[in-house]
């Protein structure tokens, strides 16, 4: 899965270069006074790549409404919140994690528009927390012994109200396509700050963070399509 | 069109990244074989047969060896073994309480031995230490020292 990570880098890679530098003798203009305003708003929408994953992926389910409010140039007010219910299929277990999500944070343009574009390169943070349950649906001890095998327990254990708080880091662009109407792709890399786990158990993976890592991290992806509702241009 | 190709990428990539590198996480038993005259000696048992009561198959065939490492049955309370020495069959029973616990999300559970007690009909083995354990770790070196 890393190596798809590594790869995707490399869209982030910019090469600089130029080739002649001479200096024109420019006529000295008058300046332009024409100022591009720009909307400011409220801008709500969906994750639909949760839906789309949900039709490939029979073992996971989830929807994610996402908005942001645009405080001045650059920075934009963000929250996303969310519902998932996801099967976690190991060697030897296979439990089910379903709750909600909220994470909320800014967002950071570093994209400088031109004329009356209205474009962003994102970086963002976030602060994320949720709620869920989650079941252990079957186990099978690890006895590693074909002598004496161990036998499947396929008795549910359902461990209620877990949590997990968690910060993350946002990388993304958002393109105005249509007129107020905004696709967007970004990736997190998330730092699980606290995680309740069940008793004699772990929480393999909770919503809004996916997949636990062994080291306590999580990566996540959106993709969005928002419409702005525009309060003022300025 | 790009972010779409990119999301069945990452979709497509969700495959299985780890395996279980603390295996086995479930402890065997381990027996060392000494000599009963001189008890710091280890010695061998000359065609040695091995099986749990109830088995057809055995974990050693007609092999010489100083030491053994034998699976407990997890879904008992008591694993009986027959140790067969030169046509000789010993029996040596294992009696505990199991217990799992979680180790890992690709280990998944591991079976713990309590409250060991040993127990020989001492045919060929003259005797054995120690007579109980509280638990049985995972380890390479003897659990128990049987003497003959």
């Amino acid at each position: 899965m890393y190596k798809y990570f590594i790869s995707f880098l490399l869209f982030f890679v910019f090469v600089d270069g130029f080739s002649q530098d001479k200096k024109n003798k420019v006529k000295e203009t008058e300046k332009d006074t024409i100022v591009y305003k720009s909307a400011y708003g409220f801008r709500l929408g969906m994750d639909i790549s949760k839906p789309i994953k949900a039709m490939f992926d029979g073992s996971y389910s989830g929807f994610e409404i996402v908005g942001d409010y645009r405080v001045n140039k650059r920075f934009f007010i963000a929250a996303e919140v969310g519902y998932e219910e996801n099967t976690t299929k190991e060697d030897y277990t296979n439990s089910t994690v379903k709750g909600s999500y909220a994470r909320i944070g800014f967002n950071f343009n570093a994209y400088e528009n031109w004329l009356d574009m209205n474009n962003e390169i994102i970086a963002g943070y976030r602060y994320g927390f949720s709620l869920f349950d989650q079941t252990l649906n079957s186990y099978t001890p690890n006895v590693n012994s074909l002598y004496f095998p161990a036998n499947t327990i396929t008795v549910p254990q359902t461990a209620t109200s877990l949590n997990a708080h968690w910060s993350e880091f946002v990388f993304g662009l958002k393109v105005e396509t249509l007129n107020n109407l905004f696709v967007s792709f970004s990736v997190s890399y998330k730092i699980l700050m606290s995680v309740k786990d069940p008793k004699n158990f772990k929480t393999l993976y909770a919503p809004g963070f996916n997949r636990i890592f062994e080291s306590n991290t999580g990566f996540g992806f959106n993709y969005t399509l928002t419409y702005l509702i525009p309060f003022v241009n300025k | 069109m790009l972010s779409l190709l990119l999301l069945i990428i990452v979709i497509s990539a969700c495959e299985k990244d780890d395996f279980c590198l603390k295996n086995p996480v479930t402890p065997s038993l381990v027996i060392d074989f000494y000599d009963d005259t001189n008890r710091e000696t280890l010695k061998n048992v000359k065609e040695l047969y091995v099986w749990a009561e109830g088995k057809t198959d055995s974990i050693y065939i007609n092999q010489t060896l100083n030491s053994i490492t034998i699976p407990l049955n997890s879904l008992a309370t008591e694993t009986v073994y027959n140790f067969s020495k030169e046509n000789v069959v010993n029996q040596f029973t294992i009696s505990y309480t199991t217990e799992e616990e979680y180790v890992s999300r690709s280990c998944g559970y591991r079976v713990n031995f309590n409250e060991v007690t040993f127990l020989s009909n001492n045919t060929w083995i003259i005797s054995f230490t120690p007579e109980t354990l509280t638990t049985i770790e995972n380890k390479t070196e003897a659990h128990v020292q049987i003497f003959h």
